[in-house]
């Protein structure tokens, strides 16, 4: 199922014109054998690294100072460093300048000047090809003619000078420039080759991004059966597989090929046989990559069992430390889709568990992984222990966690309080409950809330009494409920904050719980609405019914019942339906002989946000012939006779009529059609 | 004198009618928007604009958007490496962020429109006459946006700006005339209910505001595929072109002048063939 939960006010507020804003699904990518970490990130680390030494630092590095390492380089007196750092400098100005947003965008002469300076920079490099710092300047040549288009002079210099250099990071570099020079001059596969033995995915997804299929993985493998391309196009096919199938179940709900890559069975069918094939002819290094993505597509494609034999084969095979890493999280999610809840399942859960939280820190892989398992395949597998499942949520610190805990039933919310305060009896309990810190304020206004969803009262104020009015001063909704009343009759006014407002006001201060003062408020109405007859009674439903809809996900009072407002809100399970209970109570208002309460009460019960879309009135609905929308009545929705009922009641008092119905757009809209 | 007082006053309150209450027509022309950080046109595109006879091209130049240090920056700036056939007037466009609007920046119309100018005489881009923005302002940044609107007319001659659906609830911006844009009209999170780039059902709401909305509109329809990054997962959205055709005749009907200047969102190959040439024909039917 697709939640969303508002945890920030605004961005709910704000919502309909972001198109951009998302939320997250828990499909995330099993299938990664090799480290993400793009080449620049580690070329960039261990220049830092270098520059540290140099300037015999212990402090963190983030970026290059010229202007430091020129005084270093000065204090051992290195003149060749200290005219290297000058000439770095000014390409790396040009470079700044090429690619850095400013304001002042360049003229004529500056791209002239830059030009100057690049091959001013260059020609000094060139002289320096034989000295002590000969692998810098010649990374310099390189990166000079790199920013002057010169992607052929690359070529050559990578093969006459650049290749003869020692192993650095400095050589490293030079061969990813010559890599997209030979790209830039044609010889493309030659490329790809030292892309990928780099890591540099990002330039292998621009040469491949439009093959990427079984046919060029087969391909690439008949080729070479030790490319370093394919752990990079065996990936991106499983991981394609993995969107194609997720599109399918609830989790994807894309619904259609709306992927760039759509794998079909039949491919995936191939894929399999392929890796099959690979393994049993044993001229791959890493056996293990196949094996796994083999058992992946299986355990995708429905054969689970053959999956399960897989990858507990895979995890013995040959492969890097990834591989293995990668072979063993796949391990984990397979048996734990098909193994039967046992002691012996929980066990090993908890000790993967513990070994993933070593893992997720340094690579989010293996966060993304946990994500997916938590949500796809604990939360299912749980499902009948709701105690270990919000433990399980609260412990690997997920997001949904608050959402978990706001619909959970009450009862099950105070089990998973108190669990949460134990010490536990088995290795998961253990592993669980080490990892849950609850605020006991927010739990104690969370099961409040929760019996003020139910109505039922006195349990609302026995747990909302423990929690002081300073707490709601920190909610995001507190603006709000510091601005509204819950006595306004919404049908008659809405209660909508001045502009800017929501932003700009300093927390507001309670002096007292104002959740609490609402509860009291209505057990107190409740219990006096039974001993009250006639039109006392009828007022008095009134009365309440305003609180009812103004505590409703739509009212303006909603922060008594939420922790936020979203146009997508519905009504949630374990909460009773305020809405129903308002149009109840304005029924029996709706007797009333006085006219004045009878016509107020029927105007409240035409209210639209009291009925489902599909009891409105009317809805409107494409009309081809007249190229736009017409208005359809539902004659049998409730709306349809409450209007009905207005209208019969106006007709018969056509003078008495009150403004705030005859004003009534949606009314007069009614009365277009009802005569 | 009294005549002539009250004849004076008659002309003023005419011409202020009209300049505030009857919007200059629009030209019937075609255009398109460019939204690539690299001018560049191959033979097909070269063809459509023959083709569909377009006459205006709003390029986007760069976008501004909120640094780390809360100020307004430059964002992906356009490379020129080729020229627009003959003919074909250019618009230099500005995307701007809507919390760039969220206070204002001294001095950030000027610098816009300086840039814009540096750009226009690096590149040799002549007879540029007018400039475009393009902002998702909200209730909250409106004011802001307006303002900033009115100090760029001191520094360009012909203004306009994008209209989101929206937007029409509001008061119109200061500007010679907006593109209404008819795209980018759903609930992103309702993908699997409606179509968030275009459907009919979330235009019709604002369909009522075409009646009075003083200010000339021009109508951009999409032709793009909307290729959405989810957990680094490429989703696609596409448009039908019956759903195109349909909201373009219930806004023209709505409101006639938009039949007048028509614009699609944008220039590319594969949105050129991704819909056949009539549904092009269609779309530019004035």
């Amino acid at each position: 199922m697709k939640r969303f939960i508002i945890i920030s006010l605004l961005a709910a507020v704000v919502l309909p014109a972001k198109p951009c804003l998302w939320f997250d699904t828990y499909n995330s990518y099993l299938f990664s054998p090799y480290d993400p970490q793009e080449f620049r990130d580690r070329v960039e680390s261990i220049t830092d690294d270098n520059w540290k030494v140099y300037l015999n630092t212990d402090e963190q590095y983030f970026w290059f100072n010229a202007e430091d390492a020129i005084k270093a380089a000065q204090k051992k007196n290195d003149q060749l460093m200290v005219s290297y750092i000058q000439n770095l400098q000014k390409y790396l100005k040009c470079s700044d300048e090429k690619q850095r947003e400013q304001w002042d965008y360049p003229t004529k002469q500056q791209l002239a000047e830059r030009q100057k300076t690049l091959l001013s920079v260059r020609t000094y490099a060139q002289g320096k090809l034989k000295t002590r710092l000969r692998s810098q300047h010649a990374l310099l040549v390189m990166r000079c003619n790199m920013l002057l288009g010169r992607h052929a002079d690359n070529v050559t210099f990578w093969n006459t000078t650049g290749s003869n250099m020692i192993e650095s990071v400095y050589r490293d570099m030079m061969r990813n420039i010559y890599a997209g020079a030979l790209y830039h001059t044609g010889s493309e596969d030659a490329a790809t080759q030292i892309f990928a033995e780099q890591g540099d995915w990002k330039s292998l997804m621009t040469i491949y991004y439009k093959r990427r299929s079984y046919a060029a993985i087969r391909q690439e493998y008949l080729h070479r059966p030790d490319s370093p391309v394919l752990p990079f196009l065996l990936k991106d096919f499983v991981n394609n597989a993995q969107e194609a199938i997720d599109a399918q179940g609830n989790e994807g709900e894309f619904g259609g090929k709306l992927f760039i890559r759509n794998i079909s069975k039949a491919e995936a069918s191939q894929m399999i046989a392929l890796a099959a094939q690979v393994v049993k002819e044993g001229k791959t290094p890493v056996p293990m990559l196949w094996q796994s993505a083999k058992a992946w597509l299986e355990f995708m494609y429905g054969q689970q069992r053959q999956a399960a034999t897989d990858i507990l084969a895979a995890t013995k095979m040959e492969g890097t430390e990834r591989m293995k890493d990668n072979a063993r999280v796949l391990l984990l999610y397979i048996t734990a889709a098909q193994a039967p809840a046992s002691q012996d399942f929980d066990n090993y859960l908890a000790d993967e568990l513990t070994w993933l939280d070593t893992k997720v820190t340094k690579d989010r892989f293996f966060l993304a992984a946990r994500d997916r398992l938590t949500h796809q395949v604990l939360n299912k597998k749980y499902a009948n222990r709701p105690t270990i499942n919000v433990a399980l949520f609260k412990a690997l610190a997920d997001g949904d966690w608050q959402y978990y805990v706001d619909t959970m039933r009450v009862e099950n919310l105070k089990t998973y309080i108190n669990y949460a305060s134990g010490s536990g009896k088995t290795a998961l309990d253990r592993y669980l409950l080490s990892r849950q810190q609850l605020d006991r304020n927010a739990m104690n206004d969370l099961v409040g809330t929760k019996y003020m969803r139910l109505c039922q009262w006195q349990q609302a104020i026995d747990w909302l009494s423990k929690v002081p009015a300073s707490f709601y001063s920190t909610k995001g909704y507190a603006v709000y409920a510091a601005k509204r009343r819950w006595t306004v009759e919404p049908w008659l006014k809405r209660q909508w904050l001045k502009e800017g407002e929501e932003w700009s006001d300093p927390k507001p201060s309670f002096r007292a719980n104002p959740k609490l003062e609402f509860a009291r408020e209505m057990q107190k109405m409740e219990a006096e609405k039974n001993m009250l007859t006639g039109q006392a009674q009828q007022q008095h439903c009134y009365d309440l019914a305003v609180r009812y809809a103004q505590a409703h996900y739509t009212g303006d009072c909603w922060f008594l019942m939420r922790d936020g407002k979203s146009i997508c809100d519905t009504l949630r399970v374990n909460e009773s339906d305020l809405g129903k209970k308002a149009l109840q109570l304005l029924r029996q208002a709706c007797l009333a002989t006085d006219f004045k309460l009878r016509e107020k009460a029927l105007f409240a019960m035409t209210y639209g946000y009291l009925y489902a879309e599909k009891d409105a009135w009317c809805y409107s609905e494409w009309d081809s012939s007249a190229a736009d929308f017409v208005v359809k009545e539902r004659r049998q929705s409730p709306q349809y006779k409450v209007l009905t009922a207005l209208a019969d009641l106006e007709n018969q008092n056509a003078t008495r009529t009150s403004q705030y119905v005859s004003r009534c757009d949606n009314y007069i809209q009614f009365r277009k059609s009802y005569k | 004198m009294i005549r002539r007082l009250l004849l004076t006053f008659l002309t003023v309150m005419l011409l202020c009618a009209c300049s505030d209450n009857m919007p200059e027509e629009m030209a019937e022309q075609n255009a398109v928007y460019y939204w690539r950080t690299e001018l560049r046109l191959d033979s097909t595109e070269r063809a459509f604009l023959a083709q569909h006879h377009i006459n205006k091209v709003y390029c986007r130049y760069f976008d501004v958007v909120m640094d780390d240090d809360g100020n307004p920056v430059p964002n992906a700036t356009i490379t020129f490496s080729d020229t627009l056939p003959a003919g074909i007037e250019l618009v230099p466009t500005v995307y701007i962020t809507e919390d760039c609007m969220h206070q204002p920046h001294p001095g950030l119309a000027e610098k816009i429109v300086k840039r814009i100018q540096q750009m226009n005489e690096t590149n040799d881009i002549l007879n540029v006459r007018e400039i475009q923005m393009d902002c998702d302002y909200t209730a909250r940044s409106r004011q802001t946006y307006y303002d900033f609107l009115k100090e760029i007319t001191h520094h360009s001659s012909l203004l306009s700006t994008t209209i989101r659906l929206h937007q029409l609830s509001m008061a119109p911006p200061p500007v010679d005339y907006g593109v209404l844009m008819l795209y980018n009209t759903g609930d992103p999170r309702k993908f699997m209910e409606r179509n968030p780039v275009l459907d009919k059902r979330d235009v019709q709401p604002y369909l009522r505001h075409l009646d009075d909305y003083s200010l000339p509109l021009a109508a951009a329809y999409p032709v793009y595929l909307w290729v959405r990054n989810i957990n680094g997962v490429r989703v696609e959205h596409f448009v039908e072109p019956d759903e195109i055709l349909q909201v373009k005749q219930a806004v023209e009907k709505k409101r006639p002048e938009l039949r007048r200047t028509i614009v699609t969102y944008h220039l590319d190959k594969e949105n050129i063939n991704r819909y056949k040439p009539e549904t092009y024909e269609e779309i530019y039917h004035h």
